[in-house]
């Protein structure tokens, strides 16, 4: 009888148990049932509110921003409290679980890590983070860009104030100013290309400077004159091998051709030596 | 002595050679055997069997590929078991055995270090140089457009490339003229058993590594990878000596591989190791040595060089890396790195693709050849002074210039800035923001020319630029290949291909709009297709490209490429590095005996009048025969008996004795006469002879009085007592796999009672030649010179 009783008991612990962690599942499968209780803390929940908002927020102003490029300058704010939020839901720990833990790397979608990524990586590849000076966590726009802005803007209004004249008349007037940004803006890289470090929004408006300069306005016409000095000594010394060749050919010492070897073969030391039996 | 007789002695049936006879007598390059005034009437009408032989002449016409040089000499690869030998073996025992195994290991483990250190070297100089002098003429190039004053850089970069040029070429010309070229055929001739005076010297080795570097930065369209082959055969044969005869300076360490045997395994192993650090292809660089050169491979041999190949290419990516700033990180596996590859997925349908750009290589590449071959000829009559050479070194790095700065100048090639990767930008006269491609590719090496080649996206060259670059650089490669600098052609001819390859890929996208087609494959099958049909080498090729490209999945596609380039260049003609070495007269033996030749007698072949010794021999004798005869081997025979002075025809071959061994003996004075009291102290031993090894004194050198011509040597204990021999009625296939499969020097050919009646050298055999081209095959018997 004991034993029944004990085994009963047993059982009955153990359905306990299996019911217990069934009725967990249940919440996490469906969480509006227990909404906010004991599996999820609402301190999370509010912080991923707020990180939903502001990468809404930082996806508005990107795409608005989009063409032409003026993202990093205007989104930056944007960028900054999605950052932060992001960290914030990272690091906050409810109960001895960070809330990061909670809700990413659950499943395969990830849907909160995927698309932080993506965001980030946009900002990354613009290499937003140039344009700005960091100081904890605020970002100060940086001399250097604002100086870059400025130029930029001085030569627009240049051009634009003189579009309607001749186009002569636009380069000539502009140029100092035109060589000046461009003069600038090279200064601002190491590769003096700008793809390795300068944000996107320089990049992007020193590009559409140039192709309006020297494209639409034709201004860097730099083909003047045929360079006749360059052409006649490139004549010259693509003439020079020609001639090298012909003088070595017709009056250069002629070396001597080879001679052929005798061979010493049987054949011929038995002719020989007949050959020498009969003279002889 | 034997010409102490009257006239009867030498009109005697006596048919070993006389040392003074009044007839000529051999094949030697001694003037005063070779007098013409006998009558020709009786000789060489025709050749033996049926072999095509030309009429006699007396001179040979210019860029003739139809001669052999009597100047080269062969390798001993056979071992001399003689009594010093067994001696040796009874000594040492089996514990030698184990250290000179352990000796080769750790010989190739530094062949590798070494060959990549200097692989390393060059590169980095390359590099660095490459970059101040492309930077400086980029800034001289702004600065000088704006004046209209386009002139001054130019100039200015013909006089860098000029004075850079200058330096490697003097060199070459004046030092070292060995060190031209790639230095692949030497290295092949090498390792097919041919003596190339200097080919491995550390000289050479100086004067190949300034010189690939001078070439390369001074912009001629040549490569560093072929001379890095070479180096890592100088570095191997120059450590596994263990001593340097140029410093004369002798380590006294690994004195068992000073012959020739043991160091042509470590050549190969070196020029394998060369391989692995010029394409980061270890499998490659072995197969490399497979296939170009040993004909004696064996499986301790294929490990221990796989080694050394793995060791080369590790060592090298080490350092680049650790150079380029992320140590550990061993992204740089070789000099020739072609960038990563994706796996390109080819259709079935693309095969015949493949197989036009292969015909289309194989017909680029027979011209290329063709082009280089009648180069090469003319350079042999008119151009052979060594100032002239330097001259004509300049002007072709002028002219390389030139081209490089007219097609900048002409074709206005512009594209938008930061879309493809550049290192030096220039704008020229593009708009801003846009830089000249054609500019693009001429300011950098040809190596990273060849990859914007491969990489870049479709739209990058238009495809009159890419005509116009296909062209001249097609024309300046064949052109510098061969003059007095060395640089390889593998990268001007990747080069070439993989531009029309490119220029083909985008024809097709015209063609086929809605297909996408992938500019980087074809790049690459035409860069494949270029090179093979030039070298005409298959497997190790194949092999070296889909390392270099690291792609495993490209390698049908390749193979199909280069088969058909090699059949279709081999239709025409040959591949470039066997011109070169037919046309300088090398005996080298190909790897197969000539077809249909069962009917040629080793009677036909052999030398007949043989010089020989007798196994007790005079030295008065020995030294007058040293310095009438070129010969190096001399069959050891019995005394003739006294009484047989004219009727005795040949004498019983007792063994043979090579001339370095007699040198030796000489020197040492290693008499009879003295063997109580000189000698008696002496080590008579293998290390006497290793001594000397390789660079032995001529005979004139020696100095000998008048009292040991009198004396005597017996040659019984030094000579090798059981030489290779045949019967005279062995025949020509049969000779031949003798002496290729076991590289031998000498072979003494011998009658039913064993009496030596002619002796076979390499030059014997390799004088029958095959060819084939356009379709037709026979088999020629070539003459000798002693003068090319």
């Amino acid at each position: 009888m004991l034993k029944l009783k004990l085994v009963v008991v047993f059982l009955s612990s153990l359905i306990n148990l299996l019911y217990a962690d069934l009725r967990y599942d249940f919440i996490k499968v469906h969480p509006y049932l227990n909404y906010g209780e004991e599996v999820y803390p609402k301190e999370c929940f509010a912080i991923l509110n707020s990180f939903s908002d502001s990468a809404s927020n930082f996806t508005f102003c990107s795409l608005i921003n989009a063409r032409p490029i003026r993202f990093c300058e205007n989104c930056v704010q944007h960028y900054v409290t999605f950052h932060d939020k992001f960290k914030e839901l990272q690091t906050t720990v409810v109960n001895g679980t960070s809330c990061g833990s909670i809700f990413m790397s659950q499943d395969r979608l990830n849907v909160i890590q995927q698309y932080h990524d993506s965001m980030l990586s946009v900002w990354t590849k613009g290499n937003c983070n140039d344009c700005f000076e960091w100081s904890n966590k605020t970002a100060t726009i940086r001399n250097s860009t604002t100086k870059f802005f400025k130029l930029f803007n001085a030569t627009m209004d240049c051009i634009l104030t003189n579009m309607d004249s001749d186009k002569h008349i636009v380069c000539e007037k502009c140029m100092q100013i035109y060589v000046q940004l461009d003069e600038f803006y090279k200064t601002l890289s190491k590769d003096k290309i700008g793809v390795d470090c300068v944000c996107m929004d320089i990049v992007d408006s020193m590009n559409t400077t140039r192709s309006i300069w020297s494209k639409t306005l034709n201004c860097c016409n730099l083909r003047r004159t045929p360079e006749v000095v360059f052409l006649l000594c490139t004549a010259l010394i693509a003439f020079l091998p020609i001639l090298f060749y012909l003088t070595v050919r017709f009056c250069g010492p002629i070396k001597d051709l080879p001679n052929v070897l005798k061979q010493s073969r049987f054949k011929q030391s038995i002719l020989r030596t007949i050959n020498s039996r009969r003279s002889s | 002595m034997i010409n102490t007789s009257s006239e009867i002695t030498s009109e005697s049936t006596c048919d070993t050679a006389q040392l003074i006879s009044n007839d000529e007598a051999s094949t030697s390059n001694c003037a005063q055997l070779n007098n013409t005034d006998t009558q020709d009437s009786d000789e060489d009408i025709q050749g033996s069997h049926g072999v095509r032989r030309r009429h006699p002449i007396q001179k040979i016409e210019p860029g003739s590929m139809n001669i052999l040089s009597a100047k080269y000499e062969s390798l001993d690869y056979d071992t001399c078991e003689n009594h010093l030998l067994l001696d040796e073996e009874r000594k040492r025992g089996y514990a030698f055995v184990v250290w000179k195994d352990m000796a080769r290991w750790f010989i190739v483990l530094l062949i590798g270090i070494i060959t990549a250190l200097i692989a390393f070297t060059i590169d980095i100089c390359i590099e660095e140089f490459s970059n101040i002098k492309y930077a400086q003429l980029k800034k001289s190039v702004d600065k000088y457009v704006m004046l209209d004053k386009l002139y001054i850089p130019y100039l200015l970069w013909v006089l860098t490339n000029i004075s850079i040029v200058f330096f490697g070429s003097v060199l070459v010309a004046y030092v070292e003229p060995v060190a031209g070229g790639s230095g692949i055929p030497q290295v092949k001739c090498y390792l097919n058993g041919v003596k190339v005076p200097r080919v491995v010297r550390i000289k050479t080795l100086i004067v190949k590594a300034v010189g690939v570097i001078s070439a390369v930065v001074g912009g001629l369209a040549g490569g560093k990878e072929g001379p890095m082959i070479h180096c890592g055969s100088v570095v191997a044969a120059g450590i596994s000596q263990g001593k340097s005869t140029t410093f004369n300076k002798d380590f006294k360490i690994f004195q068992y591989f000073r012959e020739d045997h043991e160091k042509r395994d470590f050549v190969s192993g070196g020029a394998a190791a060369g391989v692995s650090a010029a394409f980061g292809a270890p499998i490659g660089g072995v197969l490399f040595s497979l296939e170009e050169g040993t004909s004696f491979w064996n499986q301790a041999l294929t490990w221990r060089t796989f080694f050394g190949t793995v060791v080369s290419t590790f060592t090298l990516n080490f350092a680049l890396s650790a150079y380029h700033g992320h140590p550990g990180d061993l992204s740089y596996p070789g000099l020739l790195n072609l960038g990563k590859m994706e796996p390109f997925p080819f259709q079935i349908y693309e095969l015949p693709v493949f197989i036009i750009f292969g015909m289309i290589g194989g017909i680029l590449g027979a011209l290329w050849n063709h082009i280089n071959y009648k180069l090469a000829v003319f350079r042999n009559r008119y151009v052979g002074e060594p100032w002239l050479r330097v001259v004509e070194a300049c002007l072709v790095a002028a002219v390389s210039a030139t081209c490089g700065f007219l097609m900048m100048f002409l074709l206005n090639d512009c594209r938008p800035l930061g879309e493809d990767p550049t290192k030096v930008p220039l704008q020229l006269f593009c708009a801003d923001g846009e830089y000249n491609t054609m500019a693009a590719i001429w300011f950098q090496t040809p190596e990273a020319s060849v990859r914007s080649f491969l990489h870049d996206p479709l739209g990058s060259y238009k495809p009159v630029s890419l005509l116009i670059f296909v062209i001249s650089y097609f024309l300046l490669s064949t052109w510098t290949f061969g003059l007095a600098v060395s640089s390889g052609l593998f990268i001007p001819n990747l080069l070439t291909g993989a531009a029309w390859g490119r220029l083909f890929a985008i024809w097709m996208q015209y063609a086929f709009p809605s297909m996408s087609i992938n500019p980087a494959k074809y790049a690459l099958i035409g860069a494949a297709a270029q090179l093979g049909g030039v070298v005409r080498m298959t497997i190790s090729l194949t092999v070296i490209i889909i390392e270099t490209t690291g792609q495993i999945s490209n390698a049908l596609p390749i193979i199909v490429t280069l088969v058909v380039a090699k059949w279709t260049g081999d239709f025409f003609n040959e591949g470039i590095y066997d011109i070169l070495i037919q046309l300088a007269g090398v005996p080298l033996l190909a790897w197969e005996p000539p077809p249909l030749a069962h009917n040629i007698y080793a009677s036909e072949v052999m030398s007949h009048p043989v010089f020989t010794l007798r196994t007790v021999e005079n030295v008065g004798h020995i030294v007058e025969m040293l310095k009438v005869v070129s010969y190096n081997g001399f069959p050891v025979v019995d005394p003739p008996l006294a009484d047989e002075n004219e009727i005795t025809t040949y004498k019983r071959l007792r063994g043979m004795i090579l001339r370095s061994q007699l040198i030796v003996l000489i020197q040492n004075k290693i008499y009879n006469e003295n063997a109580n009291t000189t000698w008696s102290n002496l080590q008579v031993d293998m290390d006497m002879f290793r001594k000397e090894y390789p660079r032995y004194p001529s005979i004139e050198q020696l100095d000998i009085s008048d009292w040991e011509l009198t004396c005597t040597i017996d040659l019984r204990p030094f000579m090798n007592p059981s030489p290779f021999m045949l019967p005279h009625r062995a025949s020509l296939p049969r000779l031949f796999r003798l002496f290729r499969a076991l590289g031998l020097r000498h072979l003494p050919i011998v009658n039913d009672v064993n009496e030596v009646v002619g002796m076979v050298t390499r030059k014997d055999i390799a004088r029958y030649r095959v060819w084939r081209h356009r379709g037709h095959m026979g088999m020629e018997e070539l003459f000798l010179s002693s003068e090319i």
